[in-house]
């Protein structure tokens, strides 16, 4: 085929000439086609198959309320299902299949179901399938499953990019049809910041459709003017092939732009960018989307709007038809009846709803006024038609127009309800409009061209006003108003088969009344029952009748039958593009530590803490396993030294005359007393009394401090202090920086940790025991002279200290203490020989301090000082946190050495059933001891203190675990706290 | 003691690209140190700035350039500004809080950012895909400074030129930065 349906004219560049295929036949159309457009060119009537009676179907519309034609388009990876045709730009090599059947598109297997239609009523899934009960998820269900949905996903990766971003304006223009236009540039020649986006690839919307003429001249030619006029403005922002899909709060718009959809290729490009557009105002200038009048066999191919036709004419050049009958309930109807006849195209019959004098002479057509069509024939495209009078017309394209809905939708994306016009048989927006927005042209009910431009013109210098700008003394575009009387008509009522209202989902008249009948009546209710207005198209083009056959069948007025909640997304926006970027290795951000680059070389096994990436593990030649290379990490510490990084921990720089009372009232403990020069282990708690974190606070001046958090904590507890401070005292002279990432920080843990550190601090300071005894801290200089931090406390329980560098130098330092230390047999270790020595220790962590414990349950109890306030102090004391017989934090060790432990076990007094009445607790953390040789844990039990040597059991029914454990210190490794002060 | 002597090393290694419109490239050898204004004592602190850098106390959002001091102060909070100057030190607050005769609680933030420049005829084009910020020359001028997020990462934003852009972002996900901004730059070239 070869355009066999071209005509002369159109907008459309015919020296671009472009090859494309559906269903594998090669076929040509012209830059400035969109594929619908091309296929009619091609003479392609059959393009799609409907969705329940796997009807024959073909173009309905030209633009994205289309229902029917949505093609998969491309292939492989890139196969992307239910794009419609009608929106999707002709391309070189452009590939699209029909979707939604068995066997090929011409004869579907699957179209039995028109046959089965009198089973398959609305709700039919709700009555049938009952029978027999087991039959539903082995039979029913997946052959239901398999005959849903329209096109098939290629089970790939998407290759493409998106990509999002953010824009600002004084004024959003949604739409740049004449209306749009007339706002743009009042606004812009005024000076405001303009964004003009229009979902078209061509601005001018219905101007480049149709043979009015603005300005004297013709209307498209002022739009590509107008659209070059304010493209050059540097105040303009002009964004086609840009759909504005949702008004959301604050005058945020959100907004799809295809870049690259249009081309073969993306070449690395995003192809979609989602915008989060911020706009002080928003002209709403959507236009209005023509509907079809219901009547019998009214779905078969070459029954199209009527505006369609005109459109396909006027600006791409081809006709779906080559005998076009017009059926119209109003005058503009008439004007797709007279443009083709212009064009020279038969017109064998114009048949209007209303019994007036024809408003216009259309040459050789047969007029029926005050007639319907009753019925059409054609099983795969339209033969003829037949009207009420029983007349049997040969057309093959009926340009049917039952009137025009404005463009709503986004007037009621917070909650807004449209009003009814009668004068127009359709819905406006009604008085409650998002913040900022004003509605113009078709969208606002203002039907003809002369006004809509007035209109546009009207609102951009109504948004100039609320802004506060002068508007320009310019001409405004000046156009006549065509006749555009209408009579509201919905459905032939003499016709015996089926009439569809929405072609998308199948719902017919019928149906609609069979929703009625069955007291489906509530507008959402008759949606959800019938599936009438979802999917793709949202029942752009079926709504409003449906509702008309509804208010019919209750005898209320449309408006008082009302409408369905219109929400985002106005039209269909891809998965992929609200991901945008955020996909892969990129999801989130990740943070490393100062000594990341250094562990990968060492063969770190990482792991994730939160957005940091943290070293687990570092395996040696010849380690086959982690907890080969974790109890070594332990062994060597323990027995000479080992350096981990801990530059993940929170740390907070507090100065201020009144930061000693802050942190006094912030941590449960006495600070206060804190001596300059020291460090002290704090807890904090929530404002219930429960613990929030924990960490250590040093004093580095009289008024200086600072605060170690927990990881996991760092941003939440700053936050907190931040609140405390701004909005608990704000008249402390307290003041809070992090300081997290300025320093680089490694524990040097093991008895020989102060001689490696004397090493490389520098020989003026004096980190002997009694120089820098356990809990002091100061600032020193190490190697030559680096500004450093020292703090001699231990998380491992060994004499250890934390050394903090600018994190420029993180990176030296610990290669230098490796360096250092090689002599001593130093070894790195990781967060899991971390967490063992910890628990050997019995030091809380994040398993102990997990929100639902108490300083009283974590040993803690005593910290909770009554000399003071503190946040948390009064709460602590409910009856419930303070009971005697709570839960206390105690140590676990397996009856029999060689049995492992789980965390998340719970524990069960010997000899009782493993159930919730008996539980006493739950085992927090577990570890392997290499010092013990044995597995141990650390775990919450009632009335622990009181329980050491008892033994109960642990169990873990997730993993199938029970074992025999005995209630012991949780301080499995030097319990007096020598090693801390060697 | 070994020779161990402490090299330091930038977050972004000095990357530097060049683009078509765009240039990006890290800065380094900033020192930054935040002084808190102590309360009570606003008057003291605008004193001590005005004496030693010739500018005023700025406003939150906003900053000035000292060519007296070679540094730029940044109003970032109510009671906290920022001063950027070039210094390779690691004492670089010690050096501010003895310039403003302790009228400032000052803590050093040299190491605690990642720093890039983006500048050029397209940088705004580039940002406008991660910036939620609106940094049109009218609404955004020179001097202008704020705190906000891309990409789930904090950044503080500074106009320090007709089309250029100075980006700080935490040290610790200077990679994940990097890739936030050249990303958009490669997109949007």
């Amino acid at each position: 085929m070869s355009n066999a349906r071209r005509i002369a004219g159109g907008l459309i560049d015919r020296d671009q000439r472009l090859s494309f295929s559906f269903n594998g036949e090669a076929m040509s159309g012209y830059a400035g086609d969109t594929l619908a457009s091309a296929l009619i060119a091609n003479d392609r009537r059959l393009v799609a198959r409907s969705f329940k009676y796997h009807r024959p179907r073909g173009i309905f519309t030209a633009g994205s309320e289309e229902p029917n034609a949505l093609v998969q388009l491309r292939r492989g990876s890139r196969q992307e299902p239910n794009t419609r045709a009608t929106v999707t730009e002709l391309f070189e090599g452009l590939e699209a299949t029909s979707q939604n059947h068995l066997g090929s598109l011409e004869h579907d297997l699957l179209a039995v179901n028109d046959l089965l239609a009198p089973f398959l009523s609305a709700g039919f899934y709700y009555k049938t399938f009952m029978w027999p009960a087991a039959f539903w998820e082995k039979f029913y269900e997946p052959i239901i499953r398999a005959s849903a949905g329209l096109g098939r996903l290629s089970g790939e990766a998407d290759p493409d990019h998106y990509d999002k971003g953010f824009l600002h304006c004084d004024v959003l223009i949604i739409g740049a049809g004449p209306a749009g236009l007339s706002a743009a540039v009042a606004a812009a020649e005024a000076g405001a910041r303009v964004i003009l986006a229009d979902e078209d690839f061509l601005p001018g919307g219905r101007a480049n459709a149709e043979t009015c003429e603005v300005d004297g001249r013709p209307a498209a030619q002022w739009a590509a003017e107008s659209a070059a006029r304010l493209a050059a403005l540097s105040n303009v922002r002009l964004m086609t092939r840009t759909s504005v899909y949702g008004a959301f709060d604050h005058g945020i718009y959100g907004a799809l732009e295809r870049k690259t959809d249009h081309l073969e290729e993306s070449d690395g490009r995003p192809r979609q960018v989602l915008w989060r557009i911020y706009a002080k105002r928003a002209i709403l200038c959507a236009g209005a989307t023509e509907r079809p009048i219901a009547f019998s066999n009214n779905d078969r191919p070459g029954i199209m709007l009527a505006g369609a036709v005109r459109a396909y004419a006027n600006r791409w050049a081809t006709v779906p038809g080559s005998r076009i009958a017009v059926f119209t309930n109003n005058d503009d109807g008439w004007r797709s009846a007279t443009d083709l006849a212009a064009l020279g195209v038969e017109i064998s019959a114009v048949v209007d709803t209303r019994d007036i004098t024809p408003p216009a002479s259309v040459a050789g057509a047969a007029i029926a006024m005050g007639s319907r069509v009753t019925d059409t024939g054609g099983r795969k495209g339209l033969k003829f038609i037949r009207l009420a009078d029983g007349r049997r017309i040969p057309a093959d394209c009926l340009a049917v127009s039952g009137g025009w809905n404005p463009n709503v939708h986004l007037t009621c994306h917070q909650r807004g309800r449209p009003a009814w016009r009668d004068d127009i048989a359709a819905f406006v927006p009604g008085d409650e409009l998002p913040p900022g927005m004003i509605v113009a042209g078709a969208a606002n009910g203002t039907l003809t061209l002369g006004a809509t431009l007035s209109d546009g013109w009207r609102a951009g210098n109504a948004a100039l006003a609320s802004l506060g700008i002068s508007p320009r003394d310019i001409p405004r575009p000046v156009a006549d108003d065509e006749p555009a009387a209408i009579s509201a008509f919905w459905h032939v009522r003499d016709g015996r088969a089926r009439a569809w209202l929405d072609l998308q989902n199948d719902v017919t008249v019928k149906d609609i009344r069979l929703a009625h009948q069955e007291g489906y009546r509530a507008v959402e209710h008759l949606k959800r029952y019938t599936t009438l207005g979802m999917a793709t198209d949202q029942g752009k083009t079926a709504n409003v009748g449906a509702l008309a056959i509804m208010a019919e069948c209750t005898g209320k007025s449309i408006p008082e039958t009302g409408t369905t909640i219109f929400r985002p997304p106005y039209t269909p926006v891809p998965i992929a593009a609200f991901a945008g970027r955020s996909r892969g290795r990129d999801f989130r951000p990740t943070r490393l530590t100062p000594s990341h680059k250094w562990a990968e070389e060492q063969g770190a096994v990482f792991v994730e803490a939160g957005q940091w990436l943290r070293a687990q593990w570092f395996p040696r030649h010849g380690e086959t396993h982690w907890r080969e290379s974790v109890d070594r990490e332990v062994n060597q510490t323990r027995s000479s030294v080992g350096i981990c990084d801990v530059t993940t921990l929170g740390k907070i720089d507090i100065q201020g005359r009144d930061a000693a009372d802050f942190i006094n009232k912030i941590y449960c403990n006495n600070f206060a007393s804190l001596a300059i020069g020291k460090v002290r282990y704090g807890l904090m708690l929530r404002e219930d009394g429960i613990a929030m974190d924990d960490g250590t606070t040093a004093r580095l001046a009289e008024n200086h401090f600072v605060m170690t958090t927990t990881t996991a904590n760092a941003v939440s507890v700053f936050r907190h202090m931040e609140f405390c401070r701004q909005c608990l005292w704000p008249d402390m002279d307290v003041h809070l920086i992090s300081a997290t990432e300025q320093w680089a920080q490694f524990a040097v843990a093991g008895p020989n940790s102060r001689a490696l550190l004397q090493e490389i601090v520098d020989p003026d300071c004096d980190i002997s025991n009694e120089g820098f005894p356990y809990m002091a801290c100061g600032e020193i200089t190490v190697c030559g002279g680096t500004s450093a931090r020292l703090f001699r406390i231990s998380f491992s329980g060994e004499l250890a200290y934390e050394i903090a560098v600018p994190a420029r130098y993180g990176d030296a330092l610990v290669r230098a203490l490796m360096s250092a230390g090689e002599r001593f047999g130093v070894t790195a270790y990781g967060t899991e020989a971390l967490g063992v020595m910890r628990i050997e220790k019995g030091h809380a962590a994040g398993n102990e301090i997990n929100g639902q414990t108490t300083a009283r349950n974590l040993g803690l109890g005593r910290m909770v000082s009554k000399q003071k306030d503190c946040i948390g102090n009064v709460l602590s004391e409910r009856s419930q946190l303070d009971r005697e017989d709570g839960l206390a934090l105690m140590g676990f060790r397996p009856v029999d050495r060689a049995e492992s432990l789980t965390a998340g076990a719970h524990f069960i007094a010997a000899r009782r059933n493993p159930a919730t009445e008996n539980d006493e607790g739950w085992m927090s953390s577990v570890a392997y001891s290499p010092v013990l040789g044995h597995s141990i844990g650390l775990g919450f039990i009632a009335r622990g203190r009181d329980r050491e040597g008892e033994v109960v059991r642990a169990v873990d029914p997730v993993r199938n675990n029970d074992v025999d454990v005995e209630i012991i210190s949780p301080h499995f490794i030097d319990p007096e706290g020598k090693r801390l002060r060697a | 003691m070994p020779d161990l002597a402490l090299e330091p090393q930038s977050p972004l290694a000095g990357y530097d690209r060049e683009f078509d419109g765009v240039t990006l490239n890290e800065v380094s050898g900033l020192a930054l140190v935040s002084v808190a204004v102590p309360m009570g004592g606003r008057d003291r602190l605008a004193s001590e700035i005005e004496s030693v850098f010739g500018v005023t106390l700025p406003d939150v959002g906003s900053s000035s350039y000292s060519e007296k001091g070679k540094a730029r102060v940044l109003g970032m909070q109510r009671d906290q500004v920022f001063i950027a100057f070039e210094y390779h030190g690691d004492d670089a607050a010690t050096r501010i809080r003895d310039k403003l005769r302790d009228s400032g609680y000052c803590n050093d933030q040299s190491d605690s950012w990642a720093m890039l420049r983006i500048a050029g005829a397209g940088c705004r084009r580039a940002l406008e895909r991660i910036c939620m910020l609106d940094l049109d020359p009218g609404s955004f001028a020179i001097g202008s400074v704020s705190r906000t997020t891309m990409e789930h990462l904090g950044v503080i934003i500074l106009r320090d030129g007709l089309n250029s852009f100075l980006l700080l972002s935490p040290r610790s996900s200077a990679r994940s930065f990097l890739h936030m901004v050249e990303t958009s730059v490669i997109n949007t070239t």
